[in-house]
């Protein structure tokens, strides 16, 4: 049965990969039909990454446009070494580098002891978690986050973004993935904490 | 077991991918500081799991695809310059070639009147053409290759 399921998947992963060779190739040929159809393919997931880190949705939507102008570019010299989610997720996470190049160096390593430790007060979290102002504490909390951290985050809890998608499109090795998610939900707690409080 | 060493699991307990020992059991339920992380930690995993998705515009993969329309205008520009360059620079060296053969075949040291360049024409210049039939032969391949190129790039308006 479980060998059934796997060989399934198997079928199911190899018929993708020749519909993925398939469109690009057509791509590469001039077909435009073929090149709107990869932007239709990919723009949910683009611009929700985007626009989850960019608060100015104009400027999100522009951001994301010129991740399909550098996908369009590029197409020509794409080699298949990686899948082109990977390729196209790696691009946005430059393009979001770029619009913010101040936390695309941040470092990713853990809170260093004594830095924004936080002061938890028990009896006033409960108060400042049941405050409406959670969310807007949260997104701005977010937007200070590292670019690698805040792509991991919102790219986690997009439905159809896998761990194996975000480690290659962050040049991270696949095992520590769910380490940084960790590390990043974590700086989210401290700057709530300290910065955001 | 104390605060410190709870502190790097409160993310996995918030999202149910870590879970503790006796010993950490015992200390959570008895340490407001860690169960007050805890619960922060579950606050933010609840956040993070129900924000709304944004969606891209009904007009976006229009505005892609015109700046797609857009940039590839701009680069056959550039490969039109480019060729009407390349056409130019082979039309030059042509007359070049045409000025050459017209020297070496004597054409152009006009010493005699009309009447005699025509007589010569008829009778003395078959004999020289043959002789630079190569030279002839290699412009009009060259003539016809230029043509040609010019057509595919035309003809080639695919994307």
């Amino acid at each position: 049965m479980r060998a059934t399921e796997t060989a399934g998947r198997a079928t199911r992963t190899l018929r993708g990969e020749v519909a993925e060779h398939e469109l690009i190739e057509r791509c590469r040929r001039g077909d435009e039909a073929a090149f709107r159809e990869l932007v239709e393919q990919f723009k949910g997931l683009v611009f929700a990454l985007i626009a989850r880190s960019v608060t100015n949705r104009a400027r999100a939507e522009e951001l994301a446009q010129d991740v399909f102008l550098k996908v369009y570019r590029g197409l020509p010299y794409f080699r298949g070494d990686a899948r082109l989610s990977t390729w196209i997720y790696r691009i946005t996470v430059n393009v979001l580098s770029q619009e913010r190049p101040d936390l695309a160096t941040a470092s990713l390593d853990e809170i260093k002891p004594g830095e924004s430790e936080p002061r938890i007060r028990p009896a006033a979290a409960d108060r400042a978690f049941a405050d409406l102002t959670l969310k807007d504490r949260l997104d701005k909390a977010i937007q200070r986050l590292p670019i690698a951290h805040q792509v991991l985050i919102n790219g986690h809890y997009l439905k159809g973004l896998q761990y194996d998608e975000l480690a290659a499109a962050l040049d991270l090795p696949m095992g520590t993935v769910k380490t940084h998610l960790h590390r990043a939900k974590r700086r989210l707690r401290h700057l709530l904490e300290t910065e955001f409080r | 077991m104390n605060c410190d060493h709870l502190e790097p699991l409160i993310e996995g307990l918030a999202d149910g991918t870590a879970a503790l020992d006796a010993f950490g059991r015992a200390h959570l339920e008895t340490c407001a500081v860690c169960q007050a992380r805890v619960e922060q930690a579950r606050d933010i995993e609840r956040y993070l799991a129900s924000r709304e998705i944004p969606s891209p515009p009904s007009t976006f993969t229009a505005g892609v695809m015109a700046l797609v329309a857009d940039e590839r205008w701009r680069t056959e520009q550039v490969v039109d310059l480019g060729f009407n360059l390349a056409i130019a620079a082979g039309v030059l060296v042509m007359l070049t070639g045409i000025g050459g053969l017209a020297w070496s075949l004597g054409l152009l040291t006009v010493t005699v009147d009309l009447d005699t360049i025509l007589e010569a024409a008829g009778t003395g210049l078959g004999g020289r053409v043959v002789s630079q039939v190569q030279t002839i032969a290699m412009a009009a391949v060259l003539l016809t290759m230029a043509l040609a190129l010019w057509w595919w790039t035309e003809a080639d308006s695919s994307f």
